[in-house]
């Protein structure tokens, strides 16, 4: 029973790691994220890609993503949210709260990314 | 499809490990655990359960601190107080060493996994406890399931030295920080309850916070009366 336990959690694994996943890098510096708003799609699992280009560490934390990530100073991190419902969904550094704050936003499907110029 | 086939299979392989065993149900009422950990994760926890039956009260307290070994794996020692059901007599019953293991990145696959290991030496006895097993977390839009299955091993000054199984499962509503209402399950040692349960957490500044939990567990495979009340504290900084 055990071994007919791993065999599906290893056959779920690992077809979920080769479905191809959209990737939104996000940079932390000076205690901000760059870009503040996150533009993904409807119903997708995506991967975030956050880069903390400053010397402290950092907790990505979001309630509403139901996600906390900490990210070292000077190091890289993955996130991987959703599928996520159209919405908005605010995140702040748990360890810079005041600064370091942004959102998630999930477009519905068909609708682009807004210009921003 | 793939996911409901996926769950389906996974639920039914827990249920086919319900325990046969005849015992007192000691421990089986507890929390149930997540799989996530945080590195720098530092916590003083308390952990009260009060478990009312024919026999009387059986009363369980645990004080714990906790630390992150590293970015997956987390460590907690425990002093723990009991007070059984005849004496009246509260004090030191053990000494436990948790091992926490998160081994999948949250959001990264269907679900995630951790495993748990659970030693504990009860005090002036040569009697040892082991649990070990899988945590998992199903993130289902705003509610998460959390399912622990368990096998737990005594060995020592022991009646019988079989090996038992717990299942452990938890469905809570992520409404708002500081109140996430829940439905916990619990079976095992011949033991099957359910009830309802709350939790919360609450920011103090960007380092300590609070989390706090609260289930009343009714056991439904039982006429007589048998409940239990199990409250925790966990401080992190």
């Amino acid at each position: 029973m055990l071994r007919l336990m791993l065999s599906v959690w290893l056959i779920v694994l690992s077809q979920d790691a080769l479905a191809a996943r959209p990737e939104v890098v996000v940079r932390l510096k000076d205690h901000l994220f760059h870009p503040a708003k996150v533009y993904v799609p409807a119903n997708k699992k995506v991967k975030l890609i956050i880069i903390n280009e400053d010397d402290d560490p950092e907790e990505f934390d979001s309630f509403a993503l139901n996600r906390e990530k900490v990210v070292f100073g000077q190091a890289k991190a993955n996130l991987f949210i959703g599928p996520l419902p159209p919405g908005r969904y605010p995140f702040f550094g748990q360890y810079h709260p005041t600064t370091a704050q942004g959102e998630v936003i999930v477009l519905p499907p068909g609708e682009e990314v807004p210009d921003a110029h | 499809m793939r996911l409901r086939l996926s769950l389906f299979l996974y639920v039914a392989l827990l249920f086919n490990m319900q325990p046969s065993v005849a015992e007192p149900s000691d421990g089986v009422v507890d929390r149930v655990y997540h799989p996530y950990i945080l590195p720098f994760e530092r916590e003083l926890e308390w952990r009260f359960m009060s478990r009312q039956n024919e026999d009387g009260n059986e009363l369980l307290q645990r004080l714990a601190f906790g630390h992150a070994l590293s970015e997956t794996v987390i460590a907690k020692f425990y002093a723990v107080g009991s007070r059984d059901e005849q004496h009246d007599d509260f004090g030191l019953e053990g000494y436990e060493f948790e091992l926490r293991w998160m081994m999948t990145e949250q959001g990264k696959y269907w679900a995630d996994f951790g495993t748990l290991l659970e030693v504990e030496k009860y005090h002036n006895e040569k009697r040892w406890e082991v649990t070990t097993g899988l945590v998992m977390e199903k993130e289902i839009g705003q509610t998460s399931l959390t399912v622990n299955t368990l096998l737990v091993y005594e060995w020592g000054d022991v009646p019988d030295q079989e090996l038992k199984t717990q299942l452990r499962v938890k469905y809570r509503y992520r409404w708002m920080p500081l109140l996430q209402p829940a439905v916990e399950l619990y079976t095992g040692d011949d033991f099957v309850g359910i009830g309802p349960a709350f939790m919360g957490i609450k920011r103090f500044d960007s380092r300590r916070q609070l989390k706090w939990e609260l289930g009343f567990i009714a056991a439904i495979d039982s006429v007589s009366k048998d409940h239990s009340l199990r409250f925790s504290l966990e401080y992190e900084f």
